[in-house]
């Protein structure tokens, strides 16, 4: 329509990138960046505790399983050190054993000294004895026939840590359900901040808008403008928390690592994991940001084309 | 090019504004809407422009009845209609090119297929000098040049203008309005709604006066 030779405005090819659509101060960033930053560092900080309960679970329970205890009671008529040798060695015979022993008079007298204090001569008591036996590999091992075998010691019974196993897991599976609820109620409580932020933002751009719509723009552009806008702060939130869960549990590792004697601290580490990430749990809590960061997207696209159809 | 048949208008359960609309504009044409404040000129704009549905009747656009079209038809449609308003509404964060250049950015083409051709619209309607200035320095001409602009550089079919004389002294409505009439002699069909009456005269275009809500012609 417009025929005209004019010449070109020689300061146009320096010209800087074109400024986004909708600006940057308009939306409401700085406060939605803090909110989205205590978000991921509540998910991060859930996800790293749920990692570290699962991972002490499996381990505490592989190293349980990888255990058993033959007991074999005083009875009248019985000679223990024989009993004690034959079960050692029926143990010892079963396929998936490792090995097995019984435990010397020094370490019953350990294992008594908390509940019947120092000093104590076991040899003038008559307590039931020990063996331990090590599986080489728990599934292989043939527990059954174990059992059957220790049938002609007389007081012998196994154990085999099942029931301590089975309360573990439990507890264990109770932890991660709970924080993965948590887990899930965070993503909830996300969303609905997002939803509102998107929806004040859309209000005062109300303008620009109406302007975009009345020059020919779909509403998928616009929509994509605003998700731009709101990626971008999502991964700027999602970065700042994520990186606060990491020094949090670096923090918290340092600090229980210092301020525990290390002997405790061995013992502590035995039964309840080392308070260490790891590389997966670290992996995990750096997989919330884009999650995160996605997820704030997609909430204020949608957020905002369910308004562009009611306005347009 | 526009036909109305038997348009009615009404917002919610009120009075209709615009009633028994029946008329036909062909392409090319330059038409002054004309009427009191209140009188339904832009709402008979928005109708043009797509931006309302009548309540009753038919509104045919280059062929095509409006109210069989979808979202995706309406906005294609709606990309050969150009508008300006009284009050600019030019966005403040963006430049006078950035502006302009907003229809054809919206469509996804790249800054260097349009540079020339915004360069250019924008020399003509006087504007070569400002560019780079934000809508918050420039006058209130300099303001509705850029809006008309605006409007133009997608080459549509159709221009309306409400008003867009409102804001800016008479010297400077005489100006606009030539440069309405300089892009009519180009092919487009233009329909300008105004109630500054004494500036019609200047001009030969044919009026269309609301009243009542209805539409009557003269020249």
């Amino acid at each position: 329509m417009i025929e005209l030779r004019l010449p070109r405005f020689a300061g146009l090819d320096s010209r800087e990138r074109a400024a986004p659509i909708v600006p940057e101060r308009s939306v409401a960033g700085r406060t939605l960046v803090l909110l989205i930053a205590i978000m991921t560092f509540l998910s991060g900080v859930t996800l790293g505790g749920v990692v570290l309960v699962q991972k002490s679970a499996i381990a505490w329970s592989s190293d349980v399983g990888r255990e058993m205890t033959i007991q074999i009671r005083p009875m009248e008529g019985e000679v223990m050190d024989s009993n004690l040798r034959t079960a050692v060695a029926l143990a010892e015979a079963t396929p998936g054993v490792a090995s097995a022993r019984a435990l010397t008079l020094e370490e019953r007298q350990q294992l008594l000294e908390p509940w019947l204090g120092a000093g104590l001569d076991l040899s003038a008591i008559d307590i039931p004895r020990l063996v331990v036996v090590q599986l080489a590999d728990p599934g292989e091992a043939d527990i059954a026939k174990l059992e059957r075998d220790l049938q002609s010691v007389k007081g012998a019974s196994l154990d085999t840590h099942a029931a301590w196993r089975q309360q573990l897991n439990v507890m264990a599976g109770t932890i991660v359900a709970s924080g993965l609820l948590v887990l899930a109620l965070i993503v909830v409580a996300t969303v609905l901040a997002i939803i509102f932020a998107t929806r004040g933002t859309m209000s005062s751009n109300r303008e620009i808008v109406d302007v975009l719509h009345f020059i020919g723009a779909s509403n998928s552009f616009i929509a994509g403008e605003f998700q731009g806008r709101f990626l971008t702060i999502g991964f700027r939130g999602g970065i700042i928390g994520g990186l606060g869960a990491l020094l949090f549990f670096f923090l918290v590792g340092l600090a229980a690592g210092s301020m525990v004697p290390q002997e405790a601290g061995q013992q502590l580490g035995i039964l309840f994991g080392r308070f260490a990430l790891g590389i997966d749990g670290m992996f995990g809590i750096l997989a919330v940001i884009p999650v995160i960061a996605a997820m704030t997207a997609i909430t204020s696209r949608m957020t905002v084309r369910r308004f562009l159809q009611k306005t347009s | 090019m526009i036909e109305f048949s038997n348009v009615g208008l009404r917002y919610g359960q009120g009075p209709e504004i615009l009633r028994d609309l029946d008329f036909r504009i062909e392409p090319g044409t330059f038409h002054f809407l004309t009427g009191p404040s209140g009188s339904g000129k832009t709402s008979l704009l928005k109708l043009l422009l797509l931006s309302l549905r009548p309540t009753r009747g038919r509104v045919t656009l280059f062929g095509k009845d409006t109210s069989a079209l979808d979202q995706d038809a309406l906005l294609q449609m709606r990309r050969h209609i150009g508008i300006v308003f009284q009050e600019f509404r030019l966005l403040d964060h963006l430049t006078t090119f950035e502006n302009v250049a907003l229809p054809l950015r919206v469509l996804g083409e790249p800054e260097s297929s349009y540079r020339a051709n915004v360069t250019e619209l924008l020399e003509w309607v006087g504007l070569g000098s400002r560019l780079d200035a934000h809508p918050a320095v420039l006058s209130g001409g300099e303001k509705q040049r850029a809006a008309i602009a605006r409007a133009v550089i997608g080459r549509p079919d159709i221009l309306l203008a409400d008003e867009p004389t409102g804001n800016v002294d008479p010297e400077l409505s005489l100006r606009l309005v030539r440069l309405f009439a300089e892009l009519n002699k180009m092919g487009t069909t233009i329909i300008l709604a105004t109630h500054e009456l004494p500036l019609l005269d200047n001009f030969p275009f044919p009026r269309m006066n609301l009243h009542e809500g209805q539409v009557v012609f003269s020249d």
